[in-house]
Order: C-alpha cells, then structure tokens, then sequence
C-alpha cells in the first residue's frame, strides 16, 4: 500500500489538476465572501443588479453563521463534483493513458492500488475542505462579519469539514464508473446525470434519501427551516462509499482487463 | 543486470528438445477464452522451458494479445489453465509476477512524468532497492531520462516500456510486439538484448509479433496461432525443413531433358511458363549431380537455379492451409506440429 500510496501521489505531483481544484475551491470561497458582502449593504447590493437580486433571494443574512454554512453548502454541491472528477481522473487516466495494463501483474496487488487512490481522493478531497473552511475564515475576517464566536466557528468549520467527508464518500461509484467505462467519458456522464439526480430528488422531498443529495441537505441548502439528514441517510452515505469501493476493488481484481 | 534465476540448461540458444524434465517456466493447458459467440483462443497447450525464446507468431486478431493477457492473469480463461513459473496464474495469485517483467500491446507511459520517474513508480510498485539508473543506460534512455514522457518519439516510448519489463531483471519476459515503432537500427538493438539475456543470463523470453522474418532471427522456438488455435510449432532451426525448395532448371531441351532425368531416377515435373522443377531431396543436395546427368545427356543446362520458400510465404501457407475449419487433421500431415 505504502508504495501504490507513492506513486499515486508522485502522480498527482506532477499533475495540473491540484492547481486547478484550489482555484476552484478558492473561487468558490471568494464568491461566497461576494454574497456576505451584497448581503452585508441591501442598498449597494440593488445598485449591483441582477447579483444583488440573487442574492437577497437567497434569504441569507450577512454573518458568521450564514457565511459558514454557505461555505458548507458550497463545499458538499460545488465541491462534490469537484470531488468527483477527482476520482474520475485518479482511475480514469490508466485506461485514458494506457497505463492500466502495466499496474496489474506486480507484487503490489491490485487492491493496494486502488486504496490508495482511494486514500489519494479522502487525502485530497479533505485538503480542499480545509483551504475552503481557511479562506472562508479569513475572508469572513476581512469583511467583518458580525456574529463571531469560537463556537460558531467551530460548528461552521465542522459541517464544512463534514459535508465535505459526505461528498467524498459519494465519489466511489464514480471511481467504479471509471474503471468500467475504461476512461473518463461514462464516469464524467455518470457524475452529471447524479447532480441532475441529486436535484431533482431533493426538490421532491426525498433528498434525505438520496446519497447524492444528502451532503447538500447536511450543509444546509434547503434552509434552516429544514431538517438536516437523518442517520438512515447518512448511512445510506456511507453504505454508497463502501460499496462502490469494494466494488472497485472488486473489478480491478476479477474483471477482464482487454484494454 | 543480474539473473535471478540460474540458466537451466546451459542458457544457450539450442533447439528445445520436444521433452525435458525441467518444469516448464510458462505452462499451459487446453486454455480457451470465448466472447459470447467469438473464440478469441481456442484449446491451446504450450509449454517453454528455461532459457528459450519463444515466439508466438500469428495475423492481427490471432488472439496473441488476448493469450498473453491470460498469462499475465489479466483475462480469466473460460477453460484450461496457465501455469508460471510454477504458480497458477489467478487475479489473486502473485508469487510469480516479482520474477516477470511484461510489456502488453502499446508503450505507454505517464506523460507527465520524466522518463526517470516512469521508471521509479515501477521500481517502488515492485519494492526494488537502488535506482533506475543502469536500465536507463542500457535502454539508452539517458539522454532523455529528464524528459517528460509526453514528449518521447514513439521509438523512445517503446524503449521505456521495455525498461520497465527489464528494470527487475526478470527471471522470464513477456513482450507482446516488442519492436512495434521502433526503426531498424532500434529493432536490431532490441533482437540483440533479448537475446543477450536469453543466453548470458537464462531470462526465458515469450514474445509475440506478426513479423516472421524477425521472429526467426530471434526466437529458438516458434509457435503459429492462428484464429485462436495453436496450428504450429517448430524449433527455429528446423523452420528451414518445413519450407518448400525446389531446383528450378531451364535448358533448350527441356522435352528431352526430362527424360534424360527420368532415366536417372529423378521426378522432374514442368514449370509453366518453361523449364522443369525438381523437389528431389537428392537434386536438392546436390544440383551439381544433376547438371553432370544433363550434360552427359546432351542438354545441358542453360539455368539451374535452388529456390527456397520465403519466410512469409510459408508462413501465409501455413495458416492457409492448416484453418481448422478447412482442412482439419493436416497439421500433422504437413509436419508442421512436431512438439
């Protein structure tokens, strides 16, 4: 595992896509700081238009409370596909470079291999978490939100910080849809049609239920009138991580590997 | 690079005697796969001993890549078994992958790493010790070892991923078109390493390729899959015996010429457009006997030329003539099965 868990990070090293998620997640950070400043002045906020509109649309007020739980909103929705792709990629990029075949017949086995992508996505996934929760509190500090308190902070942090571990769980079928489908194609399909999914179903009420849909619910995206997730879903979370990993694990072992 | 495992005969280039003692380093038995309706391999038994190259030869879509991928645990068969060195090949068996180094269909690589830390990620998923610095030298890959593998020519790529089969020094060799993009001058280096390592240091070499002419130059053992099926195997050595020869001959005679071979015990037989043929193992040794007769014979002869088949053709012969569905029972009719 130590040495798949190497390689895989050697991997990531030399990639772009670290970069570019930052970005994301720092844009995403930015833009949330964006909604707590329209939100912090009505008046300059229908001075700026259609942003402004959005944003009192959105019934948030300007303080810590609401900025953290739309830093979490927008860590378990925006960041969830990025999470996504995350692990579309780690798995994705063997069959895309044809370098699947050469990580079959080692010493290290096969289910070392996939841990430790596995590991490379939770490792990864929770390093955006944190940079988002970071900047957020920075961000948060240099607009002077009201309403600080170690408390609340602690508990906006940790929904980050959870809805993001929730979003990471979802992301193993994806790996498996990966793996499958021999590239990036079916498994990129396959995250667009979950997010359209993840909607649709919360907008009709039974998001609780739904994997995908639970980290956003759990961040709070239907509002503080809502009820977060109950333990069936984040059980059914859970249950939705470990079997597409164990499956996984089991294709990378069992399947036909004709490419 | 160092042997791991010990020559077990000689590691010379000899002909394999068709039984030897020694457990076979690639076993196996009646192996099929099937695809729904589509027979990728077909009931194929090999064995390769200790030290031989063997080449498996056969057409685009003979099911060679498909056979290798069995050896290498990729693609479960549908029937028989595959044994190497010594272990069952399975998903979950991995005795025998520390002592095997492969290369499968096309190079590749990461393209974002440097040659260098291609061949340090399979140095750590094969828990080597040291570096990847002699095998960068011998694959002549030092200029480039900075470089990022994107960047490589097809060439270079293929000389990396034969790196990474060679960085262990691996006790048996499974290289599916091992010279695919390389040019000629790469093509002789390469035939000249594998068998450097066949025969100073007993690496057991399974390949596969379409190239016969190649092949021969390199393998000691041979074995033709066509349609899925095993339909032949020979020693290198032997291969010439299995192609056809002929004493082709011209003179201004050639009615009375071939009476005059005739009286002589010879089997001469006309050759469109003029001319005769001779297959006669004893004119094949000696055509000089057979321009003696036509002289004494008064026809002496204008052209007298031994003509061999080429490897290709026999080849394409070969496979013509032995489809199962076609002609079946002619492999051994022919010769061509001699293991």
């Amino acid at each position: 595992m130590r040495e798949a868990l190497w390689a895989e990070l050697l991997k990531v090293r030399r990639s772009r896509l670290p970069w570019i998620t930052a970005l994301a997640f720092t844009l995403a950070a930015l833009v949330c700081g964006m909604c707590m400043f329209i939100l912090a002045d009505p008046a300059r906020a229908r001075a700026l238009g259609l942003l402004g509109d959005k944003a009192q649309l959105s019934g948030a007020s300007a303080d810590w409370p609401s900025y953290l739980a739309l830093l979490a909103q927008a860590g378990a929705v925006g960041g969830g596909g990025v999470y996504g792709l995350i692990a579309i990629w780690l798995f994705g990029r063997e069959f895309s470079d044809h370098t699947a075949t050469d990580l079959l017949a080692l010493p290290t086995s096969r289910t070392a291999i996939v841990a430790a992508k596995f590991a490379v996505v939770a490792v990864w996934s929770l390093l955006l978490a944190v940079l988002l929760a970071g900047l957020g509190l920075l961000i948060g500090a240099l607009l002077g939100l009201p309403s600080w308190s170690v408390p609340t902070a602690v508990v906006g942090v940790g929904r980050i910080l959870a809805a993001a571990a929730l979003a990471a769980l979802t992301t193993t079928p994806l790996a498996l849809a990966a793996s499958m489908g021999r590239g990036y194609l079916a498994a990129v399909g396959a995250l667009f049609g979950l997010v359209f999914c993840a909607q649709v179903i919360a907008a009709l009420g039974y998001g609780a239920y739904f994997p995908w849909s639970v980290p956003g619910l759990f961040a709070g995206i239907a509002g503080e009138n809502q009820d977060p997730p109950d333990l069936i879903g984040l059980l059914l979370v859970a249950a939705t991580g470990s079997a597409g990993g164990i499956t996984t694990v089991f294709w990378w072992n069992r399947a036909d590997h004709t490419r | 690079m160092r042997p791991r495992t010990p020559p077990s005969d000689g590691a010379t280039a000899e002909p394999a005697p068709t039984t030897c003692a020694a457990a076979p380093v690639i076993d196996i038995a009646h192996l099929s796969k099937r695809y729904r309706d589509v027979t990728a391999v077909d009931d194929v038994t090999l064995h390769v001993r200790a030290g031989q190259i063997y080449a498996l030869l056969g057409l685009n879509g003979a099911g060679k890549t498909t056979l290798i991928r069995m050896l290498l645990g990729m693609i479960a068969p549908t029937a028989g078994s595959v044994r190497v060195l010594g272990a069952d090949v399975s998903a979950g068996e991995r005795t025998a992958w520390a002592q095997v180094g492969y290369l499968v269909e096309a190079a590749a690589a990461y393209p974002e790493l440097t040659v260098r830390e291609n061949l340090e990620v399979v140095r750590r998923l094969r828990r080597l010790p040291g570096t990847a610095d002699d095998i960068i030298e011998r694959l002549a890959l030092a200029p480039y070892a900075e470089r990022r593998a994107r960047t490589l020519s097809l060439g270079n790529l293929q000389r990396l991923a034969l790196a990474r089969a060679l960085l262990h020094a691996p006790g048996l060799l499974i290289l599916d078109e091992p010279v695919n993009g390389l040019d000629p001058a790469g093509v002789a280096e390469i035939r000249a390493l594998l068998a450097d390592l066949a025969h100073q240091h007993g690496t057991t070499v399974f390949l596969s390729s379409h190239l016969l002419a190649e092949v021969a130059r390199l393998a000691t053992r041979i074995g033709i899959l066509h349609h899925g099926r095993l339909i032949g195997e020979h020693d290198a050595d032997q291969l010439d015996q299995h192609r056809h020869r002929h004493l082709r001959l011209t003179t201004r005679d050639d009615a009375t010429a071939q009476a005059v071979l005739r009286a002589h015990g010879y089997h001469p037989i006309s050759a469109a457009p003029d001319g005769l043929l001779l297959t006669d193992k004893r004119a094949l040794s000696r055509p000089d006997q057979v321009a003696a007769v036509l002289v004494h014979g008064g026809v002496p002869p204008t052209e007298l030329r031994l003509e061999e088949e080429d490897l290709e053709t026999y080849f394409l012969r070969t496979i013509g003539q032995n489809t199962p569905a076609e002609q079946p029972g002619q492999v051994a009719e022919e010769g061509t099965q001699d293991a």
